[in-house]
């Protein structure tokens, strides 16, 4: 069995932030001050045979089963979390080596005026008692969802296959 | 960290954490959306925000905006407490006075301009919230003025006129039960994220979408047939979809033979406007006009899913969004379930499936004693229509003293940058001789004010709201108000008081005054008191289908009237009774003249999710998000012009000139610049003159006229905080 995850579904967003600022209030981001965003969106667009698409996508860490921040931070400062496999900062610890910044390849850390680094821990402060994390709380269309990834693609699979309906 | 540490980084409620949830509701946008708010309260202060999971419209959601309220409350630039100016109109220089002060100073000066000049020469005008509206207008009618105004008169209320010149009464779209949507220039993921609810399964199940917008927009992507119109031309659209409905034989024949005023003069209206000719127009295709024409007309029902402001923002606003409004006749898919129904509203312009006495609290029928209102005779189909003075044409009325002069101007909420021309609008307002704002926040509008007053966000204040499935919410006050913030209710009853109206019912304040309007439907404050969260109203009633069997379309003839009794009478003014198509004032086709100095389309107004208005202007979450004035052109545009994205660049119209950045995107057509709105360093509405205006409604016309773009080359930089 998988555990609980942070999923998206780009065919749900809308790209209207909710997400990210209910992440910035959930963390008391000071984004004058020290403070960054976490959770950032990118619209996407093309333009193919004169036809235009655009994608939203939200995206922060994805806490990644084997993930390359933690074995490259040479300061012990992420950490995953044993009970929802979320990947954590301690920016106590945190000597601004940029080392996970470089492994990471969703370019999700980022670093504040202190130089430590920041980024989404998947609240699990709130998981841990059963409430889902702020983005997944606020999101209006269901894109943002905390659940068993196997459970996920499922849905995903039978929306796919009905396409060839 | 131990548990209860992890609790409250989670920011878990409990009594172990000491944080208790309290319900409010979100006032940042529009009545129509409003979303249950949860307030994380600890130690007094609200420490984290989610959405009411019971609430059943918004189902636990908020939006970017709602998400934000702890930046909009606790604004370091909230007032707080009542200000009287000392430096010059404008300059934002005031001195802190009592409640005491500000409340006698306004009643013996507005006492005073009554005496010496009637009631009429002061104006009431309300803008954001809209929750206080019923107690302004009573108020305004109770000091005698029929000079109750609001925002709406650029915003929303043309949109309803073209409704009631139409059928009577709005008829919104029942989505629930559709077999076809038309969004005609609606696009919620901007505005309305909580009207996506639901789509996905609706298009799952095989509903037909059809997508009208001058923008490829989300719901454009997942549409069946998508018409990316030029803007402006919605009712030559309109039109051709009604020539193919009548041509081919796909009208509801027997609602038009027996529900229909004028059908014959419509169809010879129809007849000339072919989908090759209104392709040619709108710059879309014919074959997709026949087509969406068709999807609509055959999926009974269908419905028309429309928007405040955007059809009615042009100089033809209410004849183009009439002619779309004839279609849902035309169809017979008017007042029937999955059609579009009507449904009276209970509270703040929303139904709630009760009945109530809101229109009897306004006390409009005071109007017909009172002298004429602002607009009356510029804007006699508005005056008709409507209860409101038509504010747009406030600076021609102090201007020339012409019926009579105006004095004194009290708002609650006033955003001076809503109004076409704005800078000669408030430089207008500055000859009155007395201005009173109430606001949160110190805004540059209410730097304008003699008497500043500090008002309540919804959070700090009681109100009373419902939604269209009979549900209700008299909020209590989540918590105390920041500094001295007085809710708006509570400021016109003290004042009232003050100005001896002898109105006993508003002095009593606002539980009497809710208490009176919910009467009819066996509300009362007790009941609504227990549940501060919300409740089911046990009388409340889906709306019937097709009432108009039994009284009648509420329009002259009582019938849907193509040919508009109300404009006939009006026809040697220049208005015509038909949903005639006539070209933007200013566009390429009318104005070729200016297009060769502006060749562009300018459209302003389009919105973006972060921000409403400027209500989220100044809060660190959301600006972070969109910091800059800026506006979408096509790559086609931005190439010739020399722009790249992200540059600055100017716009400018015959009017004037701002410094933007520029999106550059495919989603906006090649030759269409669209702007966003009421940035105070390039405010969008000095582009066009304060009498670009729909003759019918007083709108201005926003979303079309001419304009040209350059790179800005330093030019304006600085102006903008770069």
């Amino acid at each position: 069995m998988t555990r609980k995850t942070l999923c998206f579904d780009s065919k749900k967003c809308v790209g209207c932030y909710a997400c990210t600022v209910a992440c910035m209030d959930q963390n008391d981001i000071d984004i004058v001050g020290d403070g960054l965003m976490y959770r950032h969106i990118a619209h996407v667009e093309s333009k193919q045979a004169g036809e235009v698409r655009i994608v939203h996508i939200s995206m922060a860490c994805m806490h990644c089963d084997n993930a390359e921040c933690l074995d490259a931070c040479p300061a012990g400062a992420l950490r995953r979390d044993a009970d929802s496999g979320a990947v954590f900062v301690r920016r106590e610890l945190c000597i601004g080596c940029h080392a996970c910044a470089m492994a990471c390849p969703f370019g999700i850390p980022r670093f504040g005026r202190d130089g430590t680094m920041q980024k989404c821990d998947a609240c699990y402060a709130r998981t841990r008692f059963g409430y889902d994390p702020a983005c997944v709380e606020i999101c209006p269309t269901g894109a943002l969802s905390y659940e068993d990834v196997n459970e996920a693609t499922a849905v995903r699979l039978r929306r796919f296959s009905k396409s060839f309906a | 960290m131990n548990d209860l540490e992890l609790k409250i980084k989670g920011k878990i409620p409990g009594p172990d954490t000491g944080i208790e949830v309290r319900k409010s509701v979100c006032a940042i946008c529009d009545p129509g959306t409003q979303c249950g708010l949860d307030l994380y309260v600890k130690d007094g202060k609200i420490i984290k925000v989610a959405g009411t999971k019971e609430a059943p419209h918004s189902h636990g959601t908020l939006c970017s905006k709602g998400a934000a309220t702890r930046q909009y409350v606790y604004s370091p630039e909230r007032i707080k407490t009542p200000l009287r100016r000392t430096g010059e109109r404008g300059s934002g220089e005031f001195e802190q006075i009592s409640w005491d002060e500000a409340l006698d100073e306004i009643a013996s000066k507005l006492n005073a301009i009554k005496k010496k000049f009637g009631s009429e020469s002061v104006m009431f005008f309300s803008g954001y919230a809209k929750w206080a509206r019923a107690y302004l207008m009573r108020f305004a009618m109770q000091f005698g003025s029929p000079n109750y105004l609001t925002e709406s008169s650029t915003c929303a209320t043309a949109m309803v006129m073209a409704q009631q010149l139409t059928y009577g009464a709005p008829a919104g779209p029942d989505f629930k039960n559709t077999n076809c949507v038309v969004y005609w220039s609606h696009n919620p993921s901007a505005t309305k994220s909580l009207n996506l609810k639901g789509i996905d399964k609706k298009i799952e199940s095989g509903v037909k979408v059809i997508v009208i917008d001058p923008r490829v927009t989300d719901l454009a992507q997942r549409a069946d047939v998508f018409l990316q119109l030029r803007p402006g031309t919605d009712g030559a659209l309109a039109l051709a979809f009604g020539h193919v409905i009548v041509e081919e034989g796909l009208y509801d024949k027997d609602f038009v033979a027996n529900w229909t005023r004028g059908f014959d003069e419509y169809k010879q209206l129809v007849a000339d406007m072919t989908p090759e000719k209104a392709a040619e127009i709108c710059c879309v295709s014919a074959a997709d006009i026949r087509a969406a024409a068709r999807m609509y007309a055959e999926a009974k029902p269908a419905c028309v899913h429309f928007s405040a402001a955007p059809v009615v923002h042009h100089t033809n606003g209410v004849q183009n969004y009439r002619a779309v409004f004839c279609l849902i006749a035309l169809t017979g898919n008017l007042d029937i379930a999955g059609g579009n129904r009507m449904n009276p509203p209970s509270l703040v312009h929303q139904p709630g499936g009760f009945p109530t006495r809101e229109r009897e609290f306004t006390c409009a029928s005071k109007l017909s004693e009172l002298p004429e209102r602002i607009g009356s005779r510029r804007f006699p189909v508005w005056t008709r229509l409507c209860n409101e003075a038509q504010a747009c044409d406030i600076p021609r009325q102090i201007e020339t003293g012409q019926p009579y002069p105006l004095k004194a101007f009290f708002a609650l909420g006033l955003n001076y940058r809503m109004f076409p021309g704005s800078q000669e609008f408030i430089d207008q307002l500055c000859k009155l001789d007395f201005i009173v704002d109430a606001d949160l926040f110190l805004t540059d509008s209410a730097k304008y004010a003699d008497i500043v007053l500090p008002a309540c966000s919804s959070v700090e204040r009681r109100e009373i709201r419902c939604w269209p499935m009979g549900y209700v919410q008299f909020t209590q006050p989540a918590i105390e108000p920041i500094g001295e913030a007085w809710s708006d209710v509570d400021i016109l009853s003290e004042l009232s008081k003050r100005l001896a109206l002898g109105d006993e019912l508003l002095e009593a304040g606002i539980e009497a005054c809710v208490e009176w309007m919910v009467e009819p439907s066996g509300l009362t404050v007790e009941e609504l008191d227990k549940h501060p969260e919300g409740m089911w109203v046990p009388s409340a009633k889906p709306p019937a289908e097709r009432k108009y069997l039994n009284n009648g379309f509420r329009t002259p003839s009582g019938k849907v009237e193509f040919v508009s009794s109300v404009l006939e009478e009006f026809e040697g003014e220049g208005l015509e009774a038909l949903p005639s198509y006539r070209e933007p004032a200013m566009s390429p086709i009318s104005r070729p003249d200016l297009a060769d100095e502006y060749p562009l389309v300018l459209n302003l107004g389009a919105r973006l999710p972060m921000f409403q208005h400027t209500r989220t202007f100044r809060l660190p979450w959301t600006r972070a998000l969109s910091p800059d004035p800026h506006a979408d052109i096509n790559p086609e545009d931005a190439a010739a012009a020399g722009i790249v994205d992200g540059a600055w660049m100017t716009i400018a119209t015959p009017k004037g000139k701002v410094v933007v950045r520029a999106h550059v995107t495919n989603l906006v057509r090649v030759g269409d610049v669209h702007m966003y709105h009421d940035w105070p360093q390039a405010n969008a509405n000095d582009l066009i003159d304060g009498d670009y205006l729909d003759p019918i409604s007083g709108f201005p016309g926003y979303r079309s006229s001419l304009c040209r773009i350059a790179p800005a080359n330093g030019e304006g930089k600085g102006a903008v905080d770069d």
